[in-house]
């Protein structure tokens, strides 16, 4: 256990301001994905989400219609 | 809709175009590179002229495949895809023809100035500072003609593929430019900014997110695209393609540094790029899952449609290298593994097998849609795949086995502790391997001519029956 103390120690008084630009932005993206990961695996965004995926099938039909109006 | 109505609504002039110089390409970038496999297995044949030495040529097929190729294929795909699912034309007919004559422009430059050893020194960026500026520019109006088509969409929604192409353009600007900072001393001849161990993390920084966002992140988008269309089914899963989009943007970044390891750059930025390189390959496989999964319940589409068949199996081997390189970027796998043939055969089945496949079944794609015809000859096209996979896999395995035996030769030693083998011992022992890899080379750069023969031929035939339509509706 003190050997991982000892691992995981960091000297918070030596960091940089780069130092602190890279965790920030390293710990922002990583919640930024676990949201990510929740908002589109969540089940009531399921079939909003997947109704884009008939985008290249219909595009031809959607756009001579919408010509049309 | 017609053809004729569909002509009027979009740009597809400047996508022909950027599609018959992408098979021109192909062509004279592997023939390039069959030219150099040669010379490494038979010196003989750099005729000791300075101007066609492999490290002459090296940069050349290297600019020829990714840039001119891989350029035109991006540009071609992306300038058709977005104008298909946008349901607009592109933002500027000028813009784009300014970015195809740009960026063959730049192409020539490569051709002139790289044989002539006027070069940066810096991987997969060995260009000049005049032409890094140029290239900057055609490649800004590239990217603002997309967005801006984007931004004058008839969807709500903007579909995946652009979202990967996109992705591709914002970072390729920002590693382009940063990679490309030299201060220049005469017309062709400058020095980059960085020294020492930050140029090494920087040229390599760009050297993988070239990799990741052109090579991969781009062809990604043709990925989307082209699949469900050629497939006739939707992707199988639009959630997944999310998470394989912001996983890849966010992911590939922190690569570079595996690279270098065992160098003088700190232990932990190479530990950080083989972890990160390993979790990678979570969203690849989803990825190459959803795309293959595309054709769940239609897999005996396989057996009739060659261009489907590129396809599916480019991504068979996008999984495999992204597999590989990772395993690849671990310290005790790279111990053995860095500055061998291994390497070689890691990036060519991820260029041969990934890239050039899935962009030749968009092109043949393209080329049906563009000249509403069918191709001159399906069984050339299956001609060309068989060629391609054959070819990929000789190459490939050569370069597996001579990069082990490499490895393995230069660091065995006896019970002196002296170096079993001599450097050239190792270099002797690689000649069987070097000659297959250049048969194996040979087989795709003649499969690359089979399908440029058969666009043209498609080509001539669309124009025939369009000669006879007019002269059947004058009758």
């Amino acid at each position: 256990m003190s050997s991982l103390r000892e691992y995981f120690h960091t000297d918070w008084a030596a960091m940089t301001t780069s130092d602190w630009v890279g965790l920030i932005t390293t710990v922002g993206i990583f919640i930024l994905m676990v949201a990510l990961f929740v908002y589109v695996l969540h089940p009531k965004n399921k079939a909003r989400l997947e109704s884009n995926r008939h985008i290249p099938m219909d595009e031809d039909d959607r756009f001579d219609t919408e010509d049309k109006k | 809709m017609e053809a004729t109505q569909t002509e009027q609504k979009y740009n597809f002039e400047v996508v022909r175009w950027f599609s018959i110089m992408a098979v021109v390409y192909l062509v004279v970038g592997t023939l390039v590179g069959v030219i150099i496999a040669s010379q490494l297995a038979w010196p003989v044949l750099n005729f000791d002229i300075a101007e066609l030495t492999f490290g002459r040529l090296r940069p050349l097929h290297t600019n020829a495949v990714i840039f001119a190729f891989g350029g035109c294929v991006l540009m071609a795909t992306a300038f058709y895809s977005v104008q298909r699912t946008c349901g607009v034309r592109l933002w500027s007919d000028k813009m784009a023809w300014f970015t195809f004559w740009g960026w063959n422009v730049i192409i020539v430059l490569a051709v002139i100035t790289l044989p002539l050893g006027i070069t940066q020194g810096k991987e997969y960026a060995e260009l000049e500072w005049p032409i890094d500026l140029l290239i900057a520019v055609v490649w800004l109006s590239y990217s603002f003609n997309f967005a801006m088509t984007i931004a004058k969409r008839k969807t709500s929604h903007i579909y995946v593929s652009n979202w990967f192409f996109l992705g591709m353009m914002v970072m390729i600007t920002y590693l382009h430019v940063v990679n490309s900072l030299a201060i220049p001393v005469e017309l062709f001849k400058s020095y980059s900014v960085f020294s020492g161990v930050q140029d090494a993390m920087i040229q390599w920084w760009w050297g993988h997110n070239a990799v990741g966002f052109y090579l991969t992140a781009g062809f990604l988008g043709i990925m989307y695209y082209f699949v469900p269309k050629q497939a006739g089914r939707p992707v199988f899963s639009y959630r997944l393609s999310v998470i394989h989009f912001w996983a890849l943007m966010f992911g590939y970044v922190w690569l570079g540094a595996h690279h270098l390891q065992y160098t003088a750059l700190p232990d932990w930025t190479g530990s950080i790029g083989a972890a990160v390189s390993l979790a990678m390959i979570i969203p690849s496989w989803g990825g190459a899952i959803n795309g293959m999964m595309t054709l769940s319940g239609a897999w005996d589409k396989l057996r009739t449609d060659y261009i489907l068949r590129f396809l599916i199996m480019s991504l068979a081997f996008y999984a495999m290298s992204t597999f590989e390189g990772p395993v690849m970027s671990a310290k005790t796998v790279n111990a053995l593994s860095h500055y061998t043939d291994w390497t070689v055969g890691h990036v060519h089945s991820g260029a041969l097998g990934w890239v050039a496949m899935v962009g030749a079944g968009a092109l043949y794609h393209m080329v049906e849609k563009l000249w509403n015809t069918r191709m001159y000859s399906a069984s050339l096209v299956n001609l060309h795949f068989w060629m391609a996979t054959i070819g990929t896999v000789i190459y490939i395995t050569s370069m597996w086995v001579s990069g082990i035996m490499q490895g393995l030769m230069w660091r065995d030693y006896d019970e002196f502790g002296t170096l079993t083998y001599t450097f050239a011992e190792s270099v002797a022992a690689m000649h069987p391997y070097y000659a297959m890899r250049a048969i194996g080379g040979l087989i795709f750069w003649a499969g690359g001519v089979v399908m440029l023969y058969n666009v043209v031929m498609t080509v001539r035939q669309a124009a025939g029956q369009r000669s006879s339509s007019a002269a059947a509706a004058t009758a």
